[in-house]
């Protein structure tokens, strides 16, 4: 992907999307990489039992899915200084799940690049789920 | 019990009071099973040739990942893996269901397969919700040092929900 620079970014812009699509092996698999084995991701009878109508997809994972999409746009130059979000809202194993970001502001400060996006997951519906902030320094073309 | 439920002196008491460190681990495995998990073919997370021809000192740990903590049997979560460390503050939450309520992260340094990690700790907020189904926000901090350099690399603020 193209190295983005300060310099070509304005507020209001919107970073390429990343759409997401978890399988149940996908939450076994990011399980197996971060360590939470909470069943309510895995195992449908556990799930329901808590109330929960079925398998939910990890609000970390989510979390980390914001991360990838700030990581892919931000380049091999650009640095992810502070991503966040809160859990809003669940989603579920085979449902899209669309990683969006929004600047809100760029200003420069000691020597370096800032951007701050609104970033947050999305449901098919538009509803959005895991709603976050994010900043981010790009490298200047001169 | 739970619908009663409120927060007591004794449980805000625990906020600020630190854990002792615990040590976290970021190996290219871990790295790797991570970046897997997450669904990434970024070859920076998978291959070391390829991470070290761009300047890192080995496979980068995607963005959320700040190691696995060491894990002892009988002294970490066995569902969770987190420590249960002695010390540190200590609730009697009452409520069964728990949910991740969210996740905010700090960088100050790249973090890369090899790194151990040292993580401290402390509750930095509760907040009980009390329309409807009560429940309970439980905010932690957590802070992340190299253990060969002793620079901090993380914060990170970690919400659960019990209700």
């Amino acid at each position: 992907m193209a190295q983005v620079y300060f310099e070509d970014v304005k507020v209001g812009d919107e970073v390429p999307q990343l759409k997401k699509n978890c399988s149940t092996q996908q939450l076994v698999l990011w399980a197996a990489g971060s360590g939470d084995f909470y069943q309510i991701h895995y195992d449908k009878d556990f799930a329901q039992r808590t109330g929960l109508k079925g398998l939910i997809v990890h609000g970390a994972l989510k979390n980390a899915f914001l991360g990838q999409l700030l990581h892919d746009w931000a380049g091999e130059k650009g640095h992810v200084r502070k991503f966040g979000c809160a859990y809003r809202g669940m989603d579920e194993p085979d449902q899209d799940i669309l990683c969006r970001g929004v600047v809100t502001k760029t200003y420069q400060d000691g020597g370096k690049n800032y951007v701050e996006l609104d970033v947050w997951t999305e449901k098919p519906d538009g509803a959005k789920t895991s709603p976050g902030t994010a900043v981010v320094t790009l490298p200047s073309k001169n | 019990m739970a619908e009663e439920f409120q927060i007591t002196d004794e449980m805000r008491a625990q906020i600020g009071k630190e854990s002792e460190p615990w040590e976290y681990e970021v190996t290219t495995t871990s790295v790797r099973m991570y970046a897997r998990g997450i669904g990434s073919d970024d070859p920076i997370h998978y291959d070391v040739d390829f991470a070290k021809s761009q300047g890192f000192r080995s496979i980068v740990a995607p963005l959320g990942y700040i190691g696995t903590p060491v894990f002892l049997p009988g002294k970490n979560d066995p569902t969770f893996g987190f420590p249960r460390r002695e010390g540190g503050p200590r609730l009697n939450i009452p409520f069964r269901g728990l949910l991740d309520g969210g996740t905010e992260t700090e960088y100050f340094d790249v973090i890369c397969a090899g790194d151990t990690l040292v993580e401290t700790s402390h509750l930095a907020d509760l907040k009980l919700r009390e329309s409807g189904r009560p429940m309970l926000f439980v905010t932690n901090e957590a802070v992340y040092k190299n253990k060969e350099t002793g620079k901090v690399v993380a914060k990170q603020r970690l919400t659960s929900i019990h209700m």
